[in-house]
């Protein structure tokens, strides 16, 4: 009886109760796609701040001098050592990683910044970097180099253009396959690949040197902090340090973000409860007579309340159910205009759709309250 | 009150502001009894009505239904007295809209304890309404509804039943459908306190308590009930 009541009521009232239901499905529908972004909203800004370029660096200790005590020169990382903590704390996370040897040669007697690196990597440390020519694709290529914007600009360098590097005694020729644009300081660099610029600075050899080692960590500040830590754990001679200007700016953009979606999810949640609450304080009002009447015949006020609330209930979980299948489809919009890729909808956020729009339900059915005070004499009297 | 006395009221006297519904009504009941509570309009006889079935609270006296003193229980005791000793007719039928003839009946059986809609079935066709059971109340007539109203009295088996003018609103037909219906359930031992104003039908009754200005001023017993 109990179900047949409960359906009887919501057909005898469709046209008010339709009132709550768009409200709830409307709700419904925007919370889910901001939970969905929530969820998914971590992966992609961290995606997006991949673009960035690196965010961890392997570097050495502060304070530490080269072994050569006389040239009072920075210390440097020795090479294999580091290969092997990398390897020691291999993690899905690191989206790429990459050794760096600076020295400063001379390119036609004008001084300029060597990095010395892995070319190959290059494009997947800084996928933001513009590039006119070609990226290189071998790390033991040493006939090729990209140069920043600002050494091709100064030395009239283009794609294809032969350079010859002099350091000390030393020299390398090579062809410049690219023109980078990174925004940052490698645009006064010329970059080659490692073995290059550890032969001009003759630190090859039993313990070839570098100078640090940069890498790409996918996920949130605390977890990069946490592979940081396994690092540091697995290279105890080094320091390993989060580069704090995109780890501080990734987190505090995270931060914003989920402070944005929390907000606009507890004021739809309001406005929500409002409307359902000004819709069932109207339904509240027609129902007087019914509730008199089952008062009359013996109805508890918590039985007659009890099923007017399962009624409110029932509207609450259809609206999450049907708003909640509507966000996953809003969801997908909007990381599509936000992010460039669709957000995949998260199964659990249903579950909590359903929920929430339940408790905001029942929230706003607090008019029904009003019906325990409902005297049944009077009600039957007509008044 | 002996276990033959269905209700006994004593000094019963409800006030509404500066008005005086009741004031000092007393009488008794036994059981079986088919009474007819009469008298002009405002002389208090819904308001006995109410009192007598926990609808309504007295400002003083004692009104003892089936052994239950209605002025000293709490809501849920009168929740529960309703339910299991008083079946009501109203004389505006009072049925929910949205619920079919055979719903409102199981609606009291579902107050009361569990529904049974094969007994709810039955109650209906007692009244004459076997094709009329999955009605709306709004697709029935007058008389048809107040036998719904009827068959929903009667369902739980109460102790007690009242009906408040319970042929008012109804045309002649109906109206002797419904007294026959009141006449049928006199003659099976139920004990009916029925409010009229019309002198022919109190004449259905054995006893007339005739009120006025919230006093028992006759309490007359009928030569013959028909």
């Amino acid at each position: 009886m109990f179900a047949r009541l409960l359906w009887k009521l919501l057909r005898g009232s469709q046209s008010r109760l339709a009132v709550a239901m768009v409200a709830l499905v409307g709700g419904a529908a925007v919370i889910s796609a901001l939970i969905n972004l929530d969820f998914g909203v971590e992966p992609k800004l961290t995606q997006e701040f991949r673009t960035l370029g690196a965010n961890l660096v392997i570097v050495p200790r502060e304070g530490a001098r080269t072994s050569d005590a006389a040239t009072s020169a920075p210390a440097l990382l020795d090479q294999q050592t580091v290969m092997r903590g990398l390897r020691q704390a291999s993690s899905p996370a690191v989206v790429a990683s990459a050794p760096y040897l600076y020295i400063v040669a001379r390119v036609a007697n004008t001084p300029v910044v060597v990095a010395g690196t892995w070319l190959g990597e290059a494009r997947k440390l800084e996928p933001a970097w513009k590039l006119v020519g070609d990226w290189a694709s071998l790390r033991d290529d040493k006939k090729l180099c990209l140069v920043g914007r600002n050494v091709a600009r100064q030395l009239r360098l283009d794609a294809d253009t032969e350079i010859e590097l002099h350091y000390l005694d030393r020299s390398a020729k090579l062809v410049v396959t690219g023109v980078c644009d990174s925004g940052g300081p490698e645009d006064n660099q010329v970059l080659v690949n490692l073995p290059v610029a550890q032969e001009l600075a003759q630190l090859t050899g039993a313990g070839p040197r570098i100078s640090l080692v940069q890498l790409s960590v996918q996920g949130t500040p605390a977890k990069i902090a946490a592979y940081a830590a396994e690092l540091a754990r697995a290279l105890p001679e080094y320091e390993v340090r989060p580069i704090p200007q995109v780890t501080e700016a990734e987190a505090a953009m995270l931060g914003r973000i989920r402070l944005l979606i929390l907000s606009m999810v507890l004021l739809i949640l309001i406005l929500t409860a409002l409307c359902v609450l000004a819709t069932m304080a109207a339904l509240a009002m027609e129902r007087r007579a019914d509730v008199g009447l089952m008062k009359a015949l013996g109805g508890s006020i918590s039985r007659i309340v009890g099923l007017f609330l399962a009624e409110v209930g029932v509207l609450g979980a259809a609206g999450g159910l049907i708003g909640g299948a509507a966000g996953v489809a809003l969801s997908r919009w909007m990381g599509a205009r936000v992010f460039g890729a669709a957000i995949s909808a998260r199964w659990e956020v249903f579950p909590l759709t359903v929920a929430l729009m339940v408790a905001v339900a029942l929230a706003g059915a607090l008019p029904l309250r009003l019906l325990g005070k409902v005297k049944p004499a009077v009600i039957l009297r007509g008044e | 009150m002996n276990m033959a006395t269905m209700v006994q009221v004593e000094g019963l006297r409800k006030v509404f502001g500066n008005v005086r519904a009741l004031d000092g009504v007393s009488f008794r009941v036994e059981q079986g009894e088919w009474i007819a509570i009469m008298g002009p309009s405002g002389s208090g006889k819904t308001t006995l009505i109410n009192i007598l079935g926990g609808l309504d609270a007295p400002t003083a006296g004692h009104a003892v239904v089936a052994g239950a003193d209605v002025a000293r229980l709490d809501e849920s005791g009168l929740t529960r007295f309703r339910a299991e000793k008083i079946g009501f007719i109203f004389q505006q039928f009072h049925l929910v809209p949205y619920l079919t003839a055979l719903e409102n009946v199981m609606l009291a059986q579902y107050f009361h304890s569990a529904t049974d809609e094969a007994e709810a079935r039955a109650a209906l066709e007692r009244v004459g309404l076997a094709g009329r059971i999955t009605h709306l109340p709004a697709q029935l007539s007058g008389g048809e509804q107040q036998r719904v109203a009827v068959a929903r009295a009667l369902i739980n088996h109460p102790k007690l039943i009242l009906a408040d003018e319970p042929t008012g609103n109804l045309d002649e037909a109906n109206e002797e459908i419904v007294l026959r219906l009141l006449r049928d359930l006199h003659s099976a031992g139920h004990t009916i306190l029925m409010v009229t104003h019309a002198p022919s039908i109190g004449e259905l009754a054995g006893r007339r308590i005739e009120l006025a200005h919230g006093r028992v001023v006759q309490i007359t017993a009928v030569s013959s009930s028909r």
